[in-house]
Order: C-alpha cells, then sequence, then structure tokens
C-alpha cells in the first residue's frame, strides 16, 4: 500500500514537471529573442533613438486604443485595466468569441497592460 | 475477468488524475506576449423582476465562466447557468422553478494567427447576438430578440472560426461547423452544420456578415440570417440589427436596437438609452396543434422596446425596460427592472503579477 501511494506521489510530480519543462521550453525562447534587442538597445542608445521609440511607443499606445474602441467598446462597456496576467487570458478568450484577428489581439494586450 | 472490472476504473480514475496535474502545471505557465496567463473565474450574476402581461416574475440568477489557459495556444472555457424564477400566481403566492445547465464548454486550440480550432460544446455561431451580447451583463435589453429560437443556440462537436486581415482596412471573419445529435436533458443539441462569415470595417466601426445553418435530422430545416453592426466615431451611438429566416416551422423575422450613451452630458454620463424594434413572421400554413407546440413562434408579433442602463461602475449596472408587444388577439406589456453584477477573480493567488 505504501509503495503504491510513493508511485502515485512519483507519478503526479512527474506529470508537474513534464508540464513546467514544456512550457519552459516554449517561453524560455521567447523570453531571450525579447531580452536581446532591448539590451543591445540600451546599450547603444542615443538621443534621436530614444526619441523614435517614444514616438514608436505612443504610435502603439494610440494604435491599440483605436483597436480596442473598434473590437471592443461595440458591444460592452469599456473594463477596468486588470492584471496582466488576467489580461493575457481575458483577450485569448475574446480572439475566439468576438473572432479578433491576431494583430488587434496583441495591439489590445499590449494597450490594456500599459 | 471480475477483476479486470474492477481494476479499469482506478486505473481510469489514476490516468485521468495525472492528465488533470499535468494540464494544471500548463496552465500555470500559459504566455501571451510575455504574460503568463493565468486561470480566469468571471461571470455574471443578476436579479431582475418582470412583468410579463400582469404576470410578476422575480429571476435570481448566477453564469460562472471558466477560462484555464494552456501553454501558448490552448484555452479550455466552461460556462454554466443557475436560475431560480419565481412566478406569482392568482392567490398571491409565489412558485419557484430552477434551471440550470451548461451554456458551454469548449476546447480552444489557437492553430495559427488566423485559425482557431474549438472542440465540445459551444454556442452556434450564427448572427451575432447568442456568441457576443446574449450575456446579461452585456445585452442591452434584458428582453430576447423574438428572432433567437429560430435557430438552435448550442453545438457539439467541432467548428474552425477566425479572423484575418483581408486588407488595411477591412477584416475577414468566420466560423464553420458540425454538431452532432444530443439527447441529454441539459446538453441537447440538434444534428446539424453551419457557418457564418463577416466583413469589419475598423475604420468605420462597421460589421457586416452572413450566416447560415442546415439540420440534418428529423424534417432537415434550413436557416439563414444576416446582421450588421456600427457604431458612430463622432457620437457615443451603435446601432445594429439582425434578420433569420427558417425554411421549417420556426418563421422568420428581425430586430433593429439602437444605444445611446449620454457621454456628452457630464451628469448623466453613466446612462445609456436603449431603444429595439422587432417583428415575427410565423411560418404559413401551420396547423393549429403545430402553433400550439410553438408556442411564441406560432404567431406572427410585433414588438417595441425602449429601455436605459446605468452604470454605477463598469461591472454594475442597474436596467429598466418597457415593452410592448403586439400580437393577434393577445398584446401584452413587458417591464423590466433589475441588476447585472461582472465578476472577475484570478484562480492563482499570484494572478496579478508577471
Amino acid at each position: 500500500m505504501k509503495i503504491r501511494f510513493v508511485l502515485m506521489a512519483f507519478l503526479v510530480a512527474g506529470a508537474m514537471s513534464l508540464g513546467l519543462v514544456a512550457n519552459a521550453s516554449n517561453g524560455g525562447s521567447k523570453d531571450a529573442s525579447k531580452d536581446t534587442p532591448a539590451a543591445a538597445s540600451a546599450a547603444g542608445a542615443d538621443q534621436s533613438t530614444d526619441n523614435q521609440t517614444a514616438a514608436q511607443k505612443e504610435n502603439m499606445h494610440l494604435e491599440g486604443e483605436r483597436r480596442f474602441r473598434s473590437n471592443c467598446a461595440r458591444c460592452h462597456a469599456a473594463p477596468p485595466k486588470f492584471a496582466p496576467r488576467m489580461m493575457a487570458t481575458i483577450l485569448r478568450h475574446m480572439r475566439v468569441r468576438a473572432a479578433i484577428t491576431d494583430q488587434d489581439m496583441h495591439l489590445i494586450l499590449r494597450y490594456m497592460t500599459e | 475477468m471480475m477483476c479486470r472490472f474492477v481494476w479499469w476504473p482506478r486505473i481510469v480514475a489514476k490516468a485521468g488524475l495525472l492528465g488533470l496535474f499535468f494540464v494544471l502545471s500548463l496552465a500555470l505557465q500559459a504566455q501571451d506576449d510575455g504574460f503568463k496567463a493565468v486561470p480566469i473565474l468571471t461571470g455574471s450574476t443578476a436579479y431582475f423582476t418582470r412583468v410579463t402581461a400582469g404576470q410578476y416574475q422575480d429571476a435570481p440568477s448566477v453564469s460562472p465562466l471558466l477560462l484555464l489557459p494552456l501553454g501558448d495556444k490552448w484555452l479550455i472555457e466552461a460556462k454554466g447557468s443557475y436560475s431560480d424564477t419565481f412566478s406569482k400566481n392568482a392567490q398571491g403566492d409565489y412558485n419557484g422553478t430552477i434551471s440550470y445547465g451548461m451554456a458551454y464548454g469548449q476546447i480552444d486550440y489557437i492553430a495559427n494567427r488566423y485559425m482557431t480550432l474549438v472542440a465540445g460544446r459551444f454556442t452556434t455561431p450564427f448572427n451575432i447576438y447568442g456568441e457576443r451580447l446574449a450575456p446579461n451583463w452585456i445585452r442591452a435589453l434584458q428582453p430576447n430578440p423574438l428572432t433567437s429560437p429560430v435557430t438552435s443556440g448550442s453545438a457539439l462537436g467541432g467548428m474552425v472560426r477566425g479572423g484575418v486581415p483581408a486588407t488595411d482596412s477591412v477584416n475577414l471573419t468566420y466560423a464553420l461547423y458540425f454538431s452532432s445529435n444530443n439527447t441529454h436533458h441539459l446538453l441537447a443539441t440538434d444534428r446539424s452544420t453551419g457557418g457564418r462569415i463577416g466583413f469589419f470595417l475598423p475604420h468605420q466601426r462597421l460589421e457586416i456578415g452572413a450566416s447560415f445553418q442546415q439540420v440534418l435530422q428529423a424534417d432537415r430545416p434550413h436557416s439563414s440570417g444576416i446582421f450588421f453592426e456600427w457604431q458612430s466615431d463622432r457620437a457615443p451611438v451603435t446601432v445594429r440589427s439582425e434578420y433569420a429566416r427558417s425554411s421549417g416551422t420556426k418563421g422568420s423575422g428581425y430586430w433593429i436596437e439602437s444605444v445611446y450613451r449620454l457621454n456628452q452630458i457630464s451628469a448623466l454620463r453613466r446612462l445609456e438609452l436603449v431603444g429595439r424594434g422587432q417583428q415575427f413572421f410565423a411560418a404559413s400554413n401551420l396547423s393549429a396543434a403545430t402553433i400550439k407546440k410553438l408556442g411564441a413562434l406560432g404567431k406572427d408579433t410585433n414588438e417595441g422596446d425602449f429601455g436605459m442602463n446605468y452604470y454605477l461602475r463598469s461591472d454594475i449596472r442597474a436596467s429598466a425596460s418597457y415593452g410592448r408587444q403586439f400580437v393577434l388577439g393577445r398584446n401584452a406589456n413587458l417591464w423590466t427592472i433589475g441588476m447585472t453584477y461582472r465578476f472577475l477573480m484570478p484562480m492563482l493567488p499570484q494572478g496579478g503579477a508577471r
């Protein structure tokens, strides 16, 4: 009986580890690709680059707001900005339910998590 | 032989338990744009008092929705509903009727940027009301449109759907599904197939589209529909409409609804006014028995509704509406007043952190 219990506990721990490892391998490459340009730009940044980046951010913000208004506000009142991890789930749900395009989803997610 | 029957359930239970742990550990690590998506419990609760042709009803209800993201591409969605409707009889006593069910329980797989695969029980993709506007914290008027029962509301099977930016100014949205027949009293669905196609013009904030549904059982009726939704860029006005027609006994009809949010008046900026007009045309040559069986779908009906919603917060809303229904020999007043609350909470303690 004790051996069975240990075996079950081992299997459960194994299953959880596999799940975590599977996702760590997916997320790891994404994080690395995200960090590298950020580090590079920080190292070699000058004033004009900073201005360009600020302008790009502002454009992304405006575009995200526009997409939010045209997609989400058609059906329901604007919700408050939730925590980023919750917004990621909500946007995935709305992508399916309201047929929001991939590009719109990412822009709205960025806008709602700024 | 006996041992095999005893052991199988245990093996299945163990496998299920392992699978559950595996799925939960994936859910802990789901990511979108660098944010790890967390499981969420959301939904709405509502309390409404309705007076329909002098008949009082009080209806508290709750509709919880569980969203469980798995990895980067999967999402499990499960929505239930529970309501208890108390009706006042001629003696002034209240009788309660409990109803509950599963609106949808589906697993979504984001195959690529343009396509999502769905399996399980899902809302039939016919026009826009059922999928997008039906939740009571979203709908502008609480009474259902007369055309809602023209098509089956739920399906059990598979669906492919998505949104594609066709050009810079047009998004194409589509959904195609197949449903099997299911006779379970809570999860009943028809064997059917169909789909919806829509064109969304984001600059004009206009969406137009069409839907089709073919039932593949009994007398095999088909249904078709068209819809549009437009939101003004200059004023907080939304206009939406649907038309649905069935080749069988369920007739045809349309509704058009306008919602105006009084943003320009600071004291009334939380208030929105709603108006809706609709007409329903019963199928011709129905027998008396069929008319009785169809109920509301058996008679030509015209209806006008007017209502208002006051947002105490973005998630708490007080609503009231009045409608006048014109049915041959049985006109009726429809009053509704009540409140809705949309709740949302992460299922993990670190839900707010990155």
